[in-house]
């Protein structure tokens, strides 16, 4: 990974600067509401994107830290007043932990068998939230309203401050993804990722790597989990836990470019905005048309444009040189 | 014996034997081309949909429509692979792991665009009632169902053994270079492979919509349920996944009536991670 | 980042701008319809917004001007110069998430002055969030989760019966029936599905069994897409209960009587909720469904008390060439508490119409349900007339059959068994 250029640090800037003026100059909730669904989606994608794209374990069970973020944070203070920012650093604690406690035994599975063995894992976290009556089981856990601060992490007459925490976030984790995959344990990922035993042969410690892979992983998407409590304030398992979430990082990953640092970001900046529109658009005539557009894309993504979008724009950026 | 407990054992081998059947089209489409088929419960929904539009329309008993069911999913099956599958057959794992869930959310949602999200169910035909043996109650439609498995299952297991196509199939499973050096196509293998797997799995929906709702997203939970099975019996083998499915069958409904029913499937899925880890390459596999 | 992708960014970013900009008609009112209209439970969501339309239909006039509703004789609200009331759908696809940001959007973008929905009561949750924070009114009378009016909130009215009152209504039956056929009761078993509506159920039942003096003897949480529940009704069969007492959706409603004929468990009593009254339910299971007995809040026969409910309810065959159903029933109530309250407030300001929904009282000839009317408790918002009502499914027709007072036939009490089972 070439280090970046200063084209690519112009461009970077600039695009910066229009987010960050973006609420400035749309002030409708609507286009908020959507942005702010695109950072976090980048942000899931980009956190699964160390672990998948960069070191070849495909996830499909991201919904799990997902959740297991947000259920810590909001259990801690609804039942111990725990800040919310505390809670956030205890949701990613808490998510990396159970992410090396699964990843240990699952560290010699690869593609396929990984894939599966983590939506099992994933289905079997969210089946115990549903029946856990420490945590309100089904019926969920709704946020107390506190009052509006950015210490409570909670506003309530706008959405823009979550919009520029969430942008915060997302930077964040690009960074933290950014120094992965620039150091020499960028270098040890990719090697798992093309071929577990050769790198083994070669002395790398496979499974020490493939657990920091997965718990930075968990880390970013707990707190993604946290983000979203706060901004909802109602969380249970089906809308925290639920495999469609964990399948749709994955497909945005993908479509923006796997293994490629901006690639979930383009991936979640197309696919969100497609699948909010076409639900506004198409969707109240009940016909799942919208579902049945972006099947339809991500099919062809796949045959045609395996690299995502990122690698199409790398391909053409190659050939302008 | 505790009471119910011979019962439970009963719906426990009914239910394993149709999951016998969906998973061991699934486990044939791995074993031969490597891809995880992740739309395959959408082509059983498929198969559930195509058995009571004939039934709806011309009357057409379920039992009878298994042969159009058959074909029906295994040109569907062909035709998805030479035009969709085949083409990322040389791309990156990713997308060829990604690229049958575009094609499940397809299918599932064109269901929802013809046919609405409504439920269906078939009424009663020939297939009804309950056999009874003293305390046991044996459900008619499912006994039927459990022998048809068998049947396929043997049948499928004679094919891939016995005629020269299967022995083929076989080949381009255990090894594919050395099928291709000895002068197998194994594009048309592959071709021919998963429509027989999606095949297989249609006449799992005609036979499972004797008995059960049929709905767009019916195919969710089968389809997880037949991954953790496929991986559990080994990829790749037809009697792993046959005794997977049985067992999982089993594990399902006694964990159910034992333990807690609301953690009937974290039971299953948990069975599979530890068979993994003790076992990585499940019962039968290679 | 190359600058072909941040074009795409600004492509999309457009693409949202585009759906800006409302539109004020004149003489309109705006209010918004939040409903699962796609994704697996839109069938129902499709129900609801059916009931809503008719609703809307009614107080504007188009028919129905000779029924004693809210606004129908006036079609328009009189004291708004005869303004039509217009409601602006939008899908949440059965997401909480959606609920609160398309409930934001038709708020601040299109601009409604009140919402009505959202059926399930996860999304109710957070779309009433939002309009608490947005401090606009939200009048609910499908979602049926105790919680929601326990919450304190000010804009939030529901005026249907919950989960609390219909586990009640069990109890409370089964006591009559025990005394008009001297044959006694002893134990129950519930059953439910383990989303947040059935557990609650659960929770409330289990409560109430003991303070009606009922022993539990199963208790037992599912989940409602299970492909087999065998287990489930062998640990029934096991436990031998007197009656079963059943929350669930019509999946698992489907599949539980087709396991109990299957493996022959057949208590004294099947009572049920939900699932077994949505529109799906009988077709699917024809003759196996009778007998069984379910809560609701309406049904087709309450018209010969109330002749206004058959008036209502041919208009809706009229319309829509299907019976109503339940679920239409109970959202075809929160257009009419609406415009009642607009009119008596005489604005659309959130101020006026809390006010004004604080004193609504409609009378009981003026619902289509066996309440006394519609008047909500000044602390929870909740209507405190609403009351559910059993059914019996009888030659595969819902019958009402209880409150005694109000029933159209009999109850066939205790449960007859499963016919045309044995070869």
């Amino acid at each position: 990974m070439k280090s970046l250029s200063l084209k690519q640090i112009t461009v970077g800037l600039a695009v910066l600067v229009l987010l960050l003026i973006f609420p400035l100059v749309v002030t409708q909730i609507f286009p908020l509401q959507v942005m702010i669904l695109v950072f976090m989606y980048a942000m899931l994608g980009v956190a699964w994107n160390i672990m998948g794209g960069y070191a070849g374990m495909f996830s499909f069970g991201q919904a799990a830290f997902f959740g297991i973020g947000a259920y810590t944070s909001s259990f801690l203070l609804m039942t111990f007043h725990v800040n919310p920012w505390i809670g956030l650093i205890a949701g990613g604690l808490v998510a990396a932990l159970v992410a090396a406690a699964i990843g240990y035994p699952c560290s010699n599975l690869r593609g396929h068998y990984f894939a599966i063995a983590s939506i099992a894992f994933a289905e079997i976290v969210r089946v115990h939230f549903n029946n856990w009556t420490l945590v309100n089981a089904a019926e969920g856990i709704s946020l107390p309203m506190l009052d509006e601060s950015f210490i409570n992490f909670m506003f309530h007459n706008s959405k823009v401050p979550y919009y520029y925490i969430m942008l915060a976030f997302l930077i964040l984790a690009l960074v933290v993804c950014y120094f992965v995959a620039t150091s020499k344990m960028g270098y040890y990922f990719r090697a798992i990722r093309e071929s577990h035993d050769v790198a083994e042969v070669l002395g790398v410690n496979v499974v020490r790597y493939r657990l920091i892979a997965i718990m930075i992983s968990a880390f970013l998407s707990a707190m993604a989990g946290t983000f979203y409590a706060q901004y909802v304030l109602y969380i249970d398992p089906e809308s925290v836990m639920l495999l469609a979430i964990s399948i749709q990082i994955v497909l945005l990953s993908m479509l923006g470019g796997a293994g490629s640092i901006m690639g979930p970001v383009i991936g979640a900046a197309v696919l969100i905005p497609i699948a909010e529109v076409t639900r506004v658009w198409l969707g109240h005539r009940g016909t799942g048309v919208d579902m049945l557009i972006y099947g339809f894309l991500i099919t062809i993504i796949s045959v045609y444009q395996p690299q995502g979008v990122w690698g199409l724009l790398s391909r053409i950026g190659n050939r302008i040189k | 014996m505790p009471e119910q407990l011979l019962q439970q054992i009963v719906n426990g081998l009914l239910i394993g034997f149709m999951y016998s059947l969906i998973a061991i089209g699934l486990t044939l489409i791995w074993g031969v081309m490597n891809i995880v088929n992740f739309a395959h419960g959408e082509f059983l929904m498929i198969g559930m949909f195509t058995s009571f539009w004939l039934f709806s329309v011309y009357g057409l008993d379920p039992l009878f429509s298994i042969p159009i069911c058959f074909l029906l999913l295994f040109v569907m099956g062909m035709f998805i692979y030479r035009f969709i599958v085949s083409k990322v057959m040389k791309g990156p794992m990713l997308a060829q792991l990604v690229v049958t869930f575009g094609v499940s959310i397809f299918l599932s949602n064109l269901a929802v665009y013809l046919w609405t999200p409504d439920f269906r169910l078939i009424p009663p035909t020939i297939l009804q009632g309950t056999w009874e043996f003293g305390e046991l109650n044996l459900s008619i439609p499912k006994t039927v169902a459990s022998i048809g498995s068998i049947i396929t299952s043997v049948c499928l297991f004679l094919f891939l053994r016995k005629s020269k196509t299967g022995k083929a199939i076989l080949a381009t499973e255990m090894d594919r270079e050395a099928a291709l050096l000895m002068g197998i196509n194994t594009e048309r293998i592959n071709s021919l492979s998963f429509g027989i797997g999606a095949a297989l799995v249609g006449v799992a929906g005609a036979f499972l919509s004797t008995y059960y709702y049929i709905y767009p997203q019916v195919g969710g939970l089968f389809g997880l349920i037949a991954f953790s099975i496929v991986a559990l019996g080994g990829f790749g083998s037809i009697e792993g996944a046959f005794i997977a499915g049985v067992l999982v069958g089993l594990a399902q409904t006694l964990g159910g009536f034992f333990f807690d029913p609301a953690y009937k499937y974290a039971i299953v899925f948990m069975i599979y991670l530890i068979t993994i880890w003790i076992r990585p390459q499940g019962l039968l596999g290679w | 980042m190359k600058a072909k992708s941040w074009i795409t960014i600004c492509l999309s970013m457009s693409l949202l701008l585009v759906f800006s900009g409302p539109v004020l008609a004149q003489g309109v009112i705006k209010i918004g319809g939040v409903y699962p209209l796609s994704g697996n439970i839109a069938s129902t969501g499709l129900d609801c917004k059916r009931g809503v339309d008719l609703a809307v239909d009614i107080i504007n006039g188009k028919y129905g001007k000779e029924l004693d509703l809210p606004m129908a004789k006036t079609g328009g609200l009189p004291n708004l110069g005869g303004a039509k009331l217009e409601v602006v759908y939008a899908d949440t696809k059965g997401e909480p998430k959606n609920g609160m940001s398309e409930t934001e959007r038709l708020v601040t973008q299109e601009k409604v002055v009140a919402i009505i929905g959202a059926y399930q009561s996860s999304v109710t949750k957070t779309a009433s969030q939002a309009t608490e924070r947005l401090k606009v009114p939200y009048v609910c009378s499908d979602s049926s989760s105790p919680t929601l009016t326990e919450r304190g909130f000010k804009y939030f009215f529901r005026v249907s019966p919950h989960d609390a009152i219909f586990a009640k209504d069990w109890f409370q039956f089964l006591k009559d029936v025990e005394k008009k056929t001297g044959k006694k009761v002893a134990t129950v078993a519930i059953l439910y599905e383990n989303t947040e509506f059935g557990s609650n159920v659960g929770k409330y039942a289990r409560k109430y069994a003991e303070e009606f003096g009922y022993k539990v003897v199963a208790d037992i949480s599912y989940a409602a897409n299970a492909t087999d529940v065998t287990s489930e009704v062998g640990n029934l069969i096991k436990s031998r209960p007197d009656v079963l007492m059943h929350a669930s959706y019509i999946t698992d409603a489907i599949l539980f009587t087709k396991t109990f004929k299957e493996m022959g468990f057949a208590p004294k009593g099947i009572l049920t909720m939900a699932g077994y009254i949505e529109p799906g339910y009988l077709p699917a299971v024809r003759a196996d469904g009778n007998n069984i007995i379910v809560r609701s809040t309406f049904a087709l026969d309450l018209g010969k008390k109330k002749p206004l409910v058959t008036k209502v309810s041919q208009l809706f065959k009229k319309k829509y060439g299907i019976d109503m159903s339940e679920n239409a029933a109970r959202s075809f109530m929160a257009p009419f508490v609406l415009a009642d309250a607009f009119n008596r407030a005489k604005s659309t300001n959130s101020e006026a119409v809390v006010k004004a929904l604080l004193e609504t009282n409609i009378s009981a000839n003026q619902v289509i349900y066996p309440w006394k009317g519609i008047k909500f408790d000044p602390q929870s918002h909740q209507n405190i007339y609403a009351q559910g009502g059993l059914v019996q499914v009888q030659n595969e027709q819902y019958v009402t059959v209880w409150p005694f007072a109000s029933a159209a036939k009999d109850v066939v009490w205790p449960f007859p068994g499963w016919k045309g089972k044995k070869k």
